[in-house]
């Protein structure tokens, strides 16, 4: 898909009056370069280790950029209204600098992707591995299980502090022979590494079809992946058959109605393990879980998130 | 040790809702970043706030980690807050729509005056003035 930059040179002074501007015009938010937020920088984190002439960035004005479609219909007329505002800024008292207005296309192939040069293999627990599809890493000893993935778009390099607490918990739960569901499967990495740990049988699902289409494409990359079924699914709605496991890496108040669903789908004393929690909406989540008749196993840290392992409280 | 900071990202988007699209995808993923790893932080950490424009600055670090910083709301969204309207207008020039003090004025610059850049209480108030006046604010007093 093609986008239209649109980027209006000005001064730090009109920089708000200029982000309003586009906002007013119908930008989802815009891009900010200022040279004084690089100046300032060092003065306001004096614990950074950096160098100013080694990040790139400018040295004079700011620039303010916001995105367009390349089939919005009325860019044109867009263009000439930024343009007729920005200009009246200076009845308003701003200095509005040179207020150049300047268009590049800009495709997302050449952003989508840009990230994955810095991606390598990591080992993320005791046992498992990730490593990009495009690595020919192999394991070093004889119990690493390696899972290769291209995430795409979707969320899930492995690497991400809610993936580790989830890749934690699976390998802290798991014995082997489980039926599991993975919610909100993203790039489909817990799925995955749930079938190195034992699980005999695993269904993945995300409401997002980019998602389902990024998991299928991973499980097709790992043999021992190839038989994890993936739909499009809203959370665990219209799904009956019963599991030992559980498992959801998405935000805590998408986790909130998921766990009555988790109730009913769960085996007795299955493992229900939440991520995606970051520290606040903690005590949300677990306050549900109990409300929904789940015993807290163990809450696991990592930074600021927080990943809950909860079983299905067998009636004694 | 400390990593060293390789790029440092400016963006206003929406709390809680941050896709892969721009101005999140070609701003971050020029400068390194993993996409979704990034949208997944910022809406967990903004969510209550959805509905605002949050001003948030990614430190980028050599290793391509980052950490970000949340900062105050735009001027154009404590002055609507201030004068109790939802949008301004499509013709400051000519169709006022609100009204705000410069106590109000002051006030707000004062709130954000570590994320201006300006010399001075008196240089924030300037531009949040001439932020207010171009949504059809009429600034009095």
């Amino acid at each position: 898909m093609k986008w239209t930059e649109v980027n209006v040179k000005t001064t730090n002074e009109a920089v708000e009056a200029v982000s309003s501007i586009f906002d007013g015009l119908n930008a989802v938010g815009v891009k900010i370069e200022n040279a004084l937020d690089f100046e300032n920088y060092r003065a306001s984190n004096p614990a950074e280790l950096m160098e100013l002439k080694d990040i790139p960035h400018i040295t004079e004005g700011a620039i303010v950029s916001a995105y367009y479609p390349d089939d919005t219909t009325n860019i044109d007329v867009i263009l000439s209204q930024l343009r007729t505002k920005v200009n009246a800024l200076v009845d308003f008292g701003l200095d509005i600098g040179e207020a150049s207005i300047t268009t590049v296309e800009v495709q997302d192939d050449n952003w989508a992707t840009a990230w994955k040069k810095y991606y390598h293999p990591v080992r993320i627990t005791r046992y498992l591995t990730v490593k990009p599809s495009w690595s020919d890493y192999q394991a070093s000893f004889s119990d690493e299980k390696v899972i290769s993935l291209d995430p795409g778009m979707a969320f899930g390099t492995g690497t991400h502090p809610t993936t580790r607490l989830c890749l934690q918990a699976l390998e802290m739960t798991m014995r082997g022979g489980e039926t599991l569901y993975d919610v909100g499967t993203g790039s489909g990495v817990l799925s995955i590494a749930a079938k190195h740990l034992g699980a005999s049988d695993v269904e993945a699902f995300d409401v997002d079809d980019i998602a389902v289409a990024a998991a299928q494409e991973n499980f097709d990359l790992n043999p021992i992946a190839k038989d994890i079924k993936v739909s499009a699914n809203d959370l665990l709605k219209g799904i009956n058959r019963p599991v030992d496991t559980i498992v959801a890496n998405i935000l805590s108040d998408i986790l909130v109605p998921l766990i009555p669903q988790a109730k009913q789908l769960l085996n007795s004393n299955g493992y229900f393990i939440l991520s995606g929690i970051i520290d606040d909406k903690l005590e949300l989540v677990i306050d549900t879980l109990i409300a929904n008749d789940f015993k807290i196993e163990e809450v696991l840290h990592y930074g600021e998130w927080r990943g809950v392992i909860a079983t299905n409280r067998k009636d004694d | 040790m400390a990593k060293k900071v390789a790029n440092i990202v400016k963006l206003q988007i929406p709390a809680g809702k941050a896709t892969p699209a721009p101005p999140v995808g070609p701003a971050l993923g020029q400068a390194g970043i993993n996409i979704m790893g990034f949208t997944k932080d910022f809406n967990a950490r903004t969510a209550d706030q959805a509905g605002l424009l949050i001003p948030v600055v990614i430190t980028v670090y050599e290793d391509r980690s980052f950490d970000f910083v949340t900062k105050t709301p735009p001027a154009s969204v404590l002055l609507k807050k201030a004068a109790g309207v939802e949008h301004g207008s499509g013709e400051p020039n000519t169709n006022k729509v609100a009204t705000v003090t410069s106590a109000q004025v002051k006030e707000i610059a004062e709130t954000k005056m570590q994320d201006l850049n300006a010399a001075d209480v008196e240089a924030a108030m300037r531009m949040i003035e001439g932020t207010a006046r171009s949504m059809g604010f009429v600034v009095e007093g």
